[in-house]
């Protein structure tokens, strides 16, 4: 083949263009509701997203997974409309209505056609002011829910994640018990404990509601003042927490056998940083990226590009309201877990050892450069800002974290990569363990529980 | 709401079909190509190549080097990746404007000479990186083959559809470097691929750009076959039945639906949302809220060109039920909607979702760049995006019961069971 027709010589990449988080409006009603808007022209679907502050060590033991079930049943039946009657009333408007609960709170997520946010805004408020948890709601939910558990242990990486919470934190932590509650605890709930719950813990004063999208002609305020002003509600005191403590015994292998599984997967953790880190969050979003962020990452490039193992292993510091985690979770080819296992290790281990000025670069352009494109849709910036509002952030912290990056170099990405990972892993591996397991023992990499998948 | 994003289109002599749509909300350029090839262009014994194919559009061509196309793309802030599917085959990036240039430079040097770069290593890496694609997505999951057994039952063999794009693993072992270069000689070429630009740039910077870098690619030959025969819905029912380890049973009731992008197709899809797709819909309301015979229920519906699209409805069946009772309930259900067709509310609401998922769609320049790619690729519409809305209102509620009359009866359904493996055993 001749080289003639070849392409044009190879363009080179000029500077980006200056680019901001989109500028949030703030505003606060006489209830203590937080109202946070950020006009974005060409987003006809308005996001609304009302976040509430409410840590999961609120729920009774005994009865664990409530928020979740509350979060689920908040839209099934109101003082006003029946559960099938609501939907109908979301649907015609072209509403969509979900509910769901983290560590740190309740969110409530609305998305609606512009010229529908005021009947949006509107039903938002009756789901979350008015709802009356019908007793057949509640236990339909709880059967779901039951269900639910059921496929989350079916599936592997699901049943991975489950074990790895109970195996790394200490059992006295709320974090080490799922966060939508055990079979035990969901089949404990009645509708009387939701309605309790959902009126102790659902209140303006604190709570932020935020509005992203194409606001042009739209007063913000006064709408959603029209809408929720009149909520009211006695606010909590605000107890912070301490960071969950990881198990004495957290730095050890399980293996959860399950037979005749074509690939294992593997769970891996230590502990991370949260977003107030000394020294700052950027490094850690860089360092996600630089380990464990692509196919050319450092693992990717080994397991994947090299030795076929994998269609991808993935790595990043999961920020928690108070600490972290840093994970690694991806599955791999049966008959090479042991090859597999020990390769990750290796290279989460010797990771320690520094990272180049060059990796370094990929990564803090990767993660500034693509903010525009992440940040660029309403649904976006307002799942950003409701997030951050729990952990009593606001988007300025992620404009903060991105201007930050022009810090970041290959000593500073080093020094906050040894800071956390000291090699004291948790392993969780869902595999054929009658095969494999023998293999993880000789990697001389600690004690090998076989539990049953 | 009439829509109208900028769409400006263009031809280059070699045939690549280029479309600019100019949006300067973000510093961003959205590339996205959609090649005219995907896995109903598979022969028999090669199943499950075009999604091969494209997993070697990132191990190098002749100037780039492997894995580089990751590597530099991201480096420079961009994300990207590359799909394969029934129809097509498609490749994308959404890079910050100062790097479009090197995103098509790239783009040209896979789609024009990928097959220096193509070598036995490299071939064989990538069929293990797809076959852990496969076990991840597919083989190690519960209910992960369903959709395969899906296809299998509704598409007759031989047709164009009935082997899903994963393709089967011997098939994948069996495919050499002389078979790549042969699919790449056959199809791909710009006038086998259409461009699509969309954000921070203007029509002419887009077609100049274009021409720069795609305008020396040679034009193939192109054989194009004729499209399958338009497939009536099926003759009988039919049960693909699976008894498993799985967590619970779930029923995949099947069918057949006319060809994409056409009344017939809009209507048929609007009758799937009402009877499954809705949080009011017919199969929600019953199974799920009000007999809580089920656990969920969700509504696919796939368009297609050749000749046949397809729909199918998932039922999760609650605990401690029968899936027999469930699915006649879920018949029962096809009947009274054949005979009786939608109410207006019904209407209303399939189509004020449909409206707010469209919009979300078009949000992101990613997603818009795609529907674009996809719509002239496989239609020849380049003004899609912005009249679909107005063609969907359309829709009558007499043409929706018409089509679910025809379409989504018992009689013309394809089940798929997986079913628990211990209460049966018991």
């Amino acid at each position: 083949m001749t080289q003639h027709e070849s392409v044009v010589e190879r363009p080179e990449v000029s500077a980006p263009e200056p680019w901001s988080f989109p500028e949030a409006q703030r505003a606060e009603l006489a209830n203590g509701l937080g109202v946070v808007s950020y006009d974005i022209p060409g987003q006809y679907v308005i996001s609304v997203r009302l976040a509430v502050p409410m840590p999961l060590d609120r729920e009774p033991r005994e009865r664990e997974g409530i928020a979740t079930i509350m979060a689920r049943t908040l839209d099934e039946g109101t003082a006003r409309h029946t559960a099938e009657e609501f939907a109908q009333l979301l649907e015609r408007k072209g509403i969509a209505l979900g509910a769901g609960v983290s560590e740190s709170g309740l969110i409530v997520d609305v998305d609606v056609p512009k010229r529908n946010l005021g009947e949006a805004l509107d039903l938002l408020s009756q789901a979350v002011r008015e709802p009356v948890f019908p007793g057949n709601e509640v236990s339909r939910h709880i059967k779901i829910r039951l269900a639910e558990i059921d496929h989350e242990h079916a599936v592997p990486g699901q049943r991975a994640a489950l074990e790895f919470i109970s195996t790394y934190f200490d059992p006295a932590e709320r974090a080490s018990r799922p966060g939508a509650g055990t079979k035990a605890t969901i089949s404990a709930i009645t509708p009387a404990d939701v309605a309790a719950f959902h009126t102790a813990n659902v209140v303006p004063c604190g709570a932020t509601l935020v509005v992203a999208g194409d606001l042009s002609q739209v007063d913000v305020v006064s709408e959603v003042e029209d809408a929720l002003g009149s909520w009211r509600g006695a606010a909590l005191e605000a107890v912070e927490s301490p960071e969950a403590a990881r198990a004495a015994d957290a730095a050890r292998i399980v293996f959860l056998d399950r037979p005749d599984s074509v690939q294992t997967e593997f769970y891996i953790g230590c502990p991370g940083p949260d977003r107030r880190v000394e020294g700052g969050w950027a490094a850690y979003q860089v360092l996600g990226f630089v380990v464990g962020g692509s196919p050319s990452a450092r693992i990717d490039a080994v397991l994947r590009e090299d030795k076929g193992f994998t269609y991808g292993i993935r790595s990043g510091f999961r920020p928690r309201r108070h600490g972290g985690v840093f994970l690694t979770s991806g599955s791999v080819r049966a008959d090479s877990t042991t090859e597999a296992l020990g390769l990750l290790l290796e290279i989460l281990d010797k990771a320690r050892e520094g990272f180049t000025e060059a990796e370094t670069q990929a990564g803090v352009d990767f993660i500034g450069r693509t903010a525009p494109g992440r940040y660029a849709t309403a649904d976006t910036v307002a799942d950003e800002a409701a997030g951050l509002s729990l952990e009593g952030l606001t988007t300025e912290f992620t404009t903060a974290s991105l201007r930050a990056l022009a810090d970041v170099d290959a000593q500073v990405l080093t020094k906050a990569y040894r800071r956390y990972v000291t090699g004291e892993w948790t392993v969780i591996i869902v595999g054929d363990a009658s095969l494999y397991a023998e293999g993880v023992r000789g990697l001389s990499r600690g004690e090998v529980a076989i539990l049953p998948a | 709401m009439p829509l109208d994003y900028q769409i400006a289109e263009r031809t280059l002599a070699n045939g690549l079909r280029v479309v600019v749509s100019e949006d300067h909300s973000v510093p961003n350029v959205t590339v996205n190509l959609w090649v005219k090839v995907g896995s109903r262009h598979e022969v028999e014994g090669r199943t499950g190549f075009a999604h091969l194919f494209e997993h070697l559009m990132f191990q190098g061509s002749r100037n780039v080097a492997s894995g580089e196309h990751f590597s530099a793309i991201m480096g420079a802030g961009g994300r990207l990746n590359a799909t394969t599917w029934f129809d097509r085959t498609n490749y994308f990036e959404t890079v910050p404007r100062g790097a479009m240039d090197l995103a098509l430079w790239m783009e040209a040097d896979r789609h024009g000479y990928l097959l220096d770069a193509v070598n036995q290593e490299n071939l064989d890496n990538q069929r293990d990186v797809v076959k852990e694609e496969k076990r991840q997505s597919y083989d190690n999951v519960p209910y992960g083959n369903a959709i395969i057994d899906i296809y299998a039952a509704i598409f007759p063999k031989d047709h164009p559809y009935h082997h899903a794009t994963i393709g089967s693993m011997e098939d994948l072992d069996a495919a050499s470097v002389q078979d790549v270069h042969e699919f790449f000689r056959r199809y791909y070429g710009p006038n086998n691929t259409v461009l699509t630009l969309v954000g921070d740039l203007t029509p002419d910077e887009g077609f100049d750009a274009a021409e720069r870098y795609f305008g020396s690619l040679p034009t193939i030959a192109t054989d194009a076959r004729a499209l399958a025969y338009p497939l009536p819905p099926l003759p009988g029912p039919l049960r693909d039945e699976h008894i498993e380890v799985v967590p619970s049973d779930r029923l995949h009731v099947a069918f057949r639906l006319p060809v994409d992008n056409t009344p017939e197709f809009f209507a048929s899809s609007v009758a799937m949302d009402i009877i499954g797709g809705l949080a009011t819909s017919r199969l929600y309301q019953r199974l799920v809220r009000r007999e809580q015979i089920a656990n969920g229920v969700s509504a696919h519906t796939m368009g297609l060109v050749d000749g046949v699209s397809l729909g199918f409805i998932g039922i999760d069946v609650a605990d401690g039920c029968s899936a027999d009772v469930v699915e006649a309930a879920a018949c029962e259900e096809l009947v009274r909607f054949a005979a009786e067709g939608p109410s207006d509310v019904e209407m209303e609401s399939a189509k004020a979702q449909s409206e707010r998922g469209w919009l979300s769609s078009l949000a992101s320049q990613e997603e818009r760049a795609d529907h674009i790619c996809h719509h002239v690729a496989l239609h020849g519409d380049s003004g899609y995006i912005n009249t679909f809305l107005d063609r969907l209102d359309e829709v009558t509620a007499a043409e929706v019961q018409q089509a679910a009359a025809w379409w989504l009866v018992p009689e013309s359904r394809a089940v798929v069971a997986y079913l628990k493996q211990e209460r049966v055993a018991q």
